[in-house]
């Protein structure tokens, strides 16, 4: 049986002031599943990411990544289970400036302790993959946005994550570029058969995903394009 | 520029609201450096202007002045032939004396003069007689003293009392009749009359100085020419001025030493502007480029960022300059004008403000900020605004190799400006070597960074904090420069400071070891020559004395446009007499033979067997003498020169002693026999000779050394401070500068934990270049110090030592500086809030 | 007779025996009946405590224009230690002062030489007139003229002095009393009517001159008496060849105390004054600007001869010839060319600027 890469259920988080952002949220991925969820801006589409990557705490509810409960875990547990099943691809794409891009992309593969030049070999394949194989030795100051993003797309599936967190990709991007780049960024997690998350307020970007939810107070409830 | 101007004043109000502590500690480096500078300055103005003064006073106003060759003064048939000369108006036959009166043994200047010839010649020494002292005494009474109102009041002494004057030896007692009412304050002088001096202080036939009034429009040359001509080999054509400039010349190496030291304090301020505002361009790139994007113009975004420091420059520079007014007071009340280094005696300088200084220094503060500001002005000026709007990384490409040559160069330049020697006696090269050598080192970190880190970062070490550290340094080339430049720049000055005293206070310890090897020492109070012929012997056959040495000293003129040199007597070889002696004779030369101490063979450039004549010859001829040998000293710096007691007896009659060495018959206990010995001591001498015993003696000297070297520790310890301040500063402005790429990090799976621990090995091994780089150029500037700045400026050389404790500590110190820095700034980073830092924008 | 640079001398302290200063050197008294040998006493007498060659008198140029100068040799013997063996010590003290009176510019310039014996600097032989002081000279020669060699600030005198006369003796044979005590006295003669040829360089121009001068010599170990606030005196050479010589000492009070003078008729015959024979009057006083003190510059010197009642009206040839040695340390005081009837001549005036402190 295909074990759920993400499950959620009766997930609620409050601000530190008191006000509450959602109640009893709960969802579910598939393996290879894509889902995009919208919102108005405030909702707590960020807040929703962290709280799946560990890096912030729910109020009340389970939140289960590749089959292990994050609320048992320790921070450093948690942080192992960002490292090995986790991919992010941020809006202002976070490449490391002093790193050339082959040295970018392997990162993960690094903090997993590989062999540097296996990691090095894995972050050619993957450049390769989003089309920048012959400029792993640049560094990001030479590369565009768009450019930019790319890598962090294959730095994001370097290590064969089950799930990807994707904030806002197309956030810094121009409308074409985006485009191309939500077409690379489905095609690629596609094809290595993880599940990704999507949070945008882009009606096109989250068009490309499986399924679109709304995040609401109340939860997630399907969306319309 | 004017439609920018509002923003302007805005952009800068905001970024010094945003990082005031950045800001605050650029300004306060320049602060110090301008105080450092102005005070030195202030004090040494102040010290030379009542050093001057004193001169001024004690010559009371005449043209020119015949002085001594040496403290015994000349014959006084000198002066009939000089009042024969037709230049001549008038002179004035002076005897010269150090004096004590009263019972609290402060010291006057005592001067025997015709106050027939004074009236014309030095008005200013005249007398004035009180009418409280009777109409009896006055200015020809052979018996009166006319006081100035400091020797007065330093003394306690009243106008009508009786007083007892002792001066070389005697004591005689007479009347304060009046004062010297054209004396300046705070000069301690007391006139008596000529034959009174003669007579009474031992000093028949001679005279130490003959004030000249020139005839109407004769020229100071023609003058001198005049003079020269009857001039004998014992006496020296002086004036005010040419008295002035020698205590200048004695002091200004000191004062240069000082200045260099303010200098680099101000420089460090420089650095301290430069990555301040480097920082805060990195930061506010993309604020620029908005800027540009909104219209501001490349030229008015230079002109901010200069701005910024000149207005930086102003403030820190107003604050240093009353800062150094206040330090200069300061320590013109409780170390004295010498700066605790002894050159001016017995004057007590009043504070003088120097206006022109005040805007020299104004400048250089204001300069050394903008200059701090040019280079990221420009680098914020280019910025192509669309490309900007980005995330930047580092100016420098880490893929291009930096070049090791400028370094080698400038470095190369400074071994060459060390070989070059003293400029009118001043080590102008040697400073311009060690600014060199440290340009060369700081613009050789990049290279050596890479050099050293490349092969440390192509092993797999498997720690990806350390693998990520490296990478770091090695991609962000600039950025690890900047940081390293302060770390070496105040490692490599720390270290040679720290080697240069030790070695020196090392070689003052060895030199006082073997310099005092009797038992015990008398000295007379002030060092007044009191032990006569008679006295001599006596304290010779004191019971427990194996074996005593008796010694004096008096200054003598060998080139009128230096300081005097002191003429020591003393037997070469004896009881307590060792001479630490560097270089002796091969073969005796003609004459008698003078032993020249290492100052003093440097000054006169004289070579072991080199002969050279002694001004204090036989009816006023200079003696014929060669350099028997050269021996160590430190303790004065115009030079000595030893002469054998018997010589200095054969070519003057002089026996009056003022110290003497004793050594102690075995089983002799020191107590006993000193008691013994001031037993012995003729009436008007007893309780007015101290003893001392070797171990308080050199305990004594090396307080002095530690004294005179206390405002060098104090400067050098700024400059450290400011520079480790420095390098805190910036290691910790780039750690918070990375705040969205830690929140990145945690993101991808790196530990809090494994992120501080990346810091600390970014700054360990920052603090382990710039250490390794700075105690190799502090022990290359060390011994530019030692070798080259220190001999040329007072004329000692010194044997090496390391202070190897010293320098672990201080390397420990650095490394731990920059990586706890880095830590400490890294634990704000890593804080929860960072996790929101990467969806954050401008 | 000329004490008040025994005076200016005095303010210096010369002559004053400080507590401790050893013994009193031994002073010779000044007695009565000592016959004067010339030219022995033209030469110095060093064993005395005050000695001076003072010479004044009136000049003409060949533009006939009056010139009035004074020139002072002084010799003082203070008392200092003997036993000094320094070659400074003090044993004998010169001073000297010239002064040039000009008429036509009512104007005094002056200028003096100070020193202590020793070093060739200073000396005054004995045996007859020979004085060098620093770079002014006086010298009596072998065919009797005296010459003064005085290169001064701000003029020159180069002056020789030819006896037309006998030396005129003064008191009581050369024993001349200056107050009520015999031992108040000094040897003192006089020499009027010296015939004066010489250069004087003025304004940096030498002028050949000519003229009459009066020389006064008088030494002596004891001081005026202690109540004296000052003096008035006068030496005038008249035109028929007769000399008077008259003085008066004043009081604190301003009242005489002793006055004395020599009147020499043309005859050659000489008259003695005693202290009641001799009156000065103040006819007009003269208030100085510079020092505030207020002098009789016109007064009547009365003199009681055998003959009668002389009165001789004084009248200056210019009202500022006031010395101000404040700068040097020196008194204030009055020093003028003078002119009487048929006369010309020196008054001085001395204690009118306070009292002369002694």
């Amino acid at each position: 049986m295909r074990e759920d890469v993400l499950r959620l259920t009766a997930v609620s988080k409050s601000l530190p002031g008191g006000r509450r952002l959602f109640e009893g949220l709960d969802l579910v991925l598939a393996a290879g599943e894509q889902v995009a969820i919208r919102g108005e801006s405030g909702v707590g589409k960020s807040t929703l990411l962290n709280i799946v990557a560990g890096l912030d705490a729910a109020d009340s509810g389970e939140i289960m990544v590749a089959g292990r409960n994050l609320a048992g875990l320790d921070e450093t547990e948690r942080t192992v289970i960002r490292r090995d099943k986790i991919g992010f691809v941020f809006q202002a794409f976070h490449i490391l400036p002093y790193l050339d891009l082959a040295q970018n992309v392997a990162f993960p593969l690094i903090l997993q302790k590989i062999p540097r030049s296996k990691a090095i070999a894995r972050a050619g394949e993957l450049l390769d993959a989003v089309g920048l194989g012959e400029r792993r030795r640049s560094y990001p100051k030479e590369l565009s946005g768009g450019e930019l993003q790319r890598v962090a797309i294959a730095r994001a599936l370097v290590h064969e994550p089950a799930l990807i967190l994707a904030d806002e990709p197309t956030g810094n991007l121009d409308p074409d570029t985006a485009e191309q780049i939500m077409a690379l960024l489905g095609r690629s997690v596609k094809q290595r058969g993880a599940a990704m998350l999507l949070v945008t307020h882009s009606p096109t970007a989250a068009a490309t995903a499986d399924r679109q939810l709304l995040l609401t107070p109340h939860g997630l409830v399907p969306a319309h394009g | 520029m004017a439609e920018t101007g509002g923003g302007w004043r805005w952009l800068i109000a905001g970024e010094l609201r945003a990082f005031p502590m950045r800001f605050l500690l650029a300004g306060l480096a320049i602060a110090i450096g301008v105080a450092l500078a102005f005070a030195v300055h202030v004090i040494n103005r102040s010290a030379a202007d009542a050093f001057g003064q004193a001169v001024r006073s004690v010559s009371g106003g005449s043209d020119l002045q015949i002085s001594g060759a040496s403290a015994l003064g000349f014959d006084e048939t000198l002066y009939p032939r000089l009042m024969a000369l037709e230049i001549v108006a008038d002179a004035s036959p002076v005897v010269q004396l150090r004096a004590m009166i009263g019972e609290q043994n402060k010291p006057i200047t005592l001067l025997g003069l015709d106050m027939l010839r004074a009236l014309t010649v030095s008005p200013n020494l005249i007398g004035r007689t009180s009418a409280e002292a009777g109409e009896a005494e006055a200015a020809l009474d052979m018996d009166a003293l006319y006081l100035s109102e400091t020797a007065r009041a330093q003394n306690g002494l009243r106008i009508g009392g009786r007083v007892d004057v002792r001066a070389n030896g005697r004591s005689h007692s007479f009347t304060i009749t009046g004062d010297l009412p054209g004396v300046d304050a705070g000069q301690a002088i007391g006139v008596i009359d000529i034959a009174t001096a003669q007579w009474r202080f031992g000093r028949l036939g001679m005279l130490d100085r003959i004030d000249l009034k020139l005839a109407q429009g004769v020229s100071i040359e023609a003058a001198r020419r005049a003079v020269e001509t009857v001039l004998p080999g014992s006496a020296r054509l002086t004036d005010a001025e040419a008295e002035s400039r020698r205590g200048d010349t004695l002091s200004r190496a000191y004062r240069v030493n000082l200045d260099m030291l303010a200098l680099v304090a101000l420089l460090t301020g420089g650095f301290l502007v430069y990555s301040a505002q480097s920082l805060s361009v990195t930061r506010r790139l993309r604020q620029f480029a908005l800027l540009r994007t909104l219209g501001m113009q490349k030229r008015a975004l230079g002109a901010q960022l200069l701005g910024e420091g000149a207005l930086l420059g102003i403030a820190g520079s107003l604050l240093g300059l009353a800062g150094g007014y206040a330090i200069a007071g300061a320590a013109l009340r409780f170390v004295g004008g010498d700066l605790g280094a002894g050159y001016f005696g017995g004057t007590s300088p009043k504070l003088h403000f120097a206006p022109m200084a005040a805007l020299l220094f104004l400048s250089f503060g204001i300069a050394t900020a903008v200059a701090g500001s040019y280079v990221p002005a420009r680098q914020a000026a280019r910025i192509a605004p669309a490309q900007t709007l980005k995330d930047a990384g580092d100016p420098v490409d880490p893929r291009a190799a930096p070049k090791a040559w400028p370094a080698m160069a400038l470095i190369a330049l400074a071994t060459l400006f060390a070989f070059l020697p003293a400029v009118n006696r001043l080590p102008l090269f040697g400073y311009l070597a060690v600014a060199l050598m440290l340009a060369g080192c700081v613009a050789g970190m990049p290279w050596l960074a890479r050099t050293l880190l490349r092969p440390l970062a192509r092993a797999d070490s498997r720690l990806p904090s350390l693998d990520l550290a490296l990478h770091r340094l090695l991609g962000a080339p600039s950025q690890a420069s900047t940081a390293l430049g302060g770390i070496v720049a105040s490692t490599g000055l720390m270290i040679a400071m720290a080697v240069m005293v030790t070695s020196f206070r090392g070689s003052v310890d060895d030199w006082l070891a073997s310099f005092l090897s009797a038992d015990l020492y008398v000295a007379a109070a002030s060092n007044e020559a009191s032990f006569d012929a008679e006295t001599q012997r006596r304290l010779a056959d004191t019971p427990g004395v194996a074996g005593i040495a008796f010694s004096k000293s008096l200054s003598m003129t060998l080139d009128p446009e230096l300081p005097p040199v002191l003429l020591l007597v003393r037997p070469v070889a004896g009881p307590g007499y060792e001479l630490p002696l560097i270089e002796k004779a091969r073969r005796p030369g003609v004459g008698l033979a003078l032993w020249l101490s290492e100052p003093a063979a440097r000054l006169y450039g004289a070579r072991p067997g080199a002969p050279i004549s002694l001004p204090i010859g036989k009816e006023g001829e200079p003696a014929r003498a060669y350099v028997a040998g050269i021996w160590r000293d430190y303790a004065r710096q115009q030079g000595a020169i030893i002469i054998d007691a018997r010589d200095y007896i054969a070519l003057t009659g002089d026996e009056m002693r003022s110290e003497a060495a004793v050594d102690i018959a075995p089983g002799a206990s020191v107590p006993a026999v000193r008691a013994a010995i001031e037993a012995r001591l003729p009436p008007d001498l007893a309780g007015r000779v101290s003893f001392a015993e070797p171990a308080s003696l050199r305990a004594r000297a090396l307080a002095l050394f530690d004294r005179s070297f206390a405002i060098t520790y104090v400067l050098e310890a700024i400059a450290i401070l400011i520079g480790l301040a420095g390098v805190a500063a910036t290691i910790s402005a780039q750690t918070i500068a990375r705040i969205k790429e830690f929140g990145m990090l945690r993101h991808v799976g790196m530990t809090a934990g494994q992120i501080l621990a990346m810091l600390a090995s970014e700054g360990a091994l920052l603090g382990f270049i710039g250490v390794t780089a700075g105690i190799t150029v502090g022990l290359a500037l060390s011994q530019i110090l030692i070798h080259v700045i220190n001999p040329q400026s007072f004329n000692w050389t010194m044997a090496t030592t390391i202070p190897w404790a010293l320098i672990l500590a201080v390397v420990a110190a650095l490394i731990i500086t920059a990586a706890g820095t880095a830590v400490i700034a890294g634990r704000r980073a890593v804080s929860r809030d960072a996790v929101r830092a990467v969806r954050e924008d401008w | 007779m000329r004490w008040r640079h025994m005076l200016a001398l005095l303010a210096l302290g010369i002559s004053c025996a400080g507590p401790a200063a050893g013994p009193d050197p031994d002073y010779p008294p000044v007695m009565p009946g000592v016959e004067f040998r010339f030219p022995r006493d033209h030469g110095a007498h060093p064993a005395y405590r005050t000695e001076w060659w003072y010479f004044t008198g009136w000049l003409q140029g060949a533009d006939g224009k009056p010139l009035g100068f004074q020139i002072t040799f002084f010799r003082s013997r203070p008392s200092a230690d003997p036993s000094n063996p320094s070659a400074f010590a003090p044993r004998q003290i010169l001073f000297a002062h010239a002064a040039l009176s000009d008429p036509v510019k009512a104007r005094l310039i002056h200028d003096r030489r100070i020193a202590r014996a020793g070093f060739g600097l200073a000396t005054a032989a004995e045996g007859d007139a020979r004085i060098r002081l620093l770079d002014w000279r006086l010298d009596r020669r072998a065919d009797g003229i005296f010459r003064a060699h005085v290169p001064a600030r701000d003029f020159a005198l180069d002056l020789a002095f030819a006896p037309t006369q006998p030396v005129m003796v003064n008191g009581d044979r050369g024993y001349s009393r200056k107050g009520p005590r015999p031992e108040q006295a000094s040897y003192y003669y006089s020499m009027p009517q010296l015939a004066v040829t010489g250069t004087v360089v003025k304004d940096g121009k030498p002028i050949a001159v000519k003229g009459r001068a009066w020389l006064d010599r008088e030494w002596s170990s004891t001081l005026l008496p202690p109540n004296a606030a000052g003096w008035d005196w006068t030496g005038i050479n008249f035109d028929d060849g007769a000399a008077l010589m008259a003085f008066q000492v004043r009081g604190r009070d301003g009242h005489p105390i002793h006055a004395g003078g020599t009147m020499r008729r043309p005859d050659g015959s000489q008259i003695v004054l005693a202290p009641a024979d001799v009156r000065f009057v103040p006819r007009r006083r003269w208030r100085s600007p510079q020092t505030g003190a207020v002098y009789p510059v016109e007064a009547d010197f009365i003199v009681r001869l055998p003959e009668g009642v002389r009165r001789v009206r004084l009248k200056p040839l210019f009202d500022a010839q006031e010395l101000d040695g404040r700068a040097g340390a020196m008194p204030v005081y009055w020093e003028g060319l003078v002119s009487t009837q048929s006369g010309r001549g020196y008054l001085e005036l001395t204690g009118y600027a306070g009292a002369l402190r002694f």
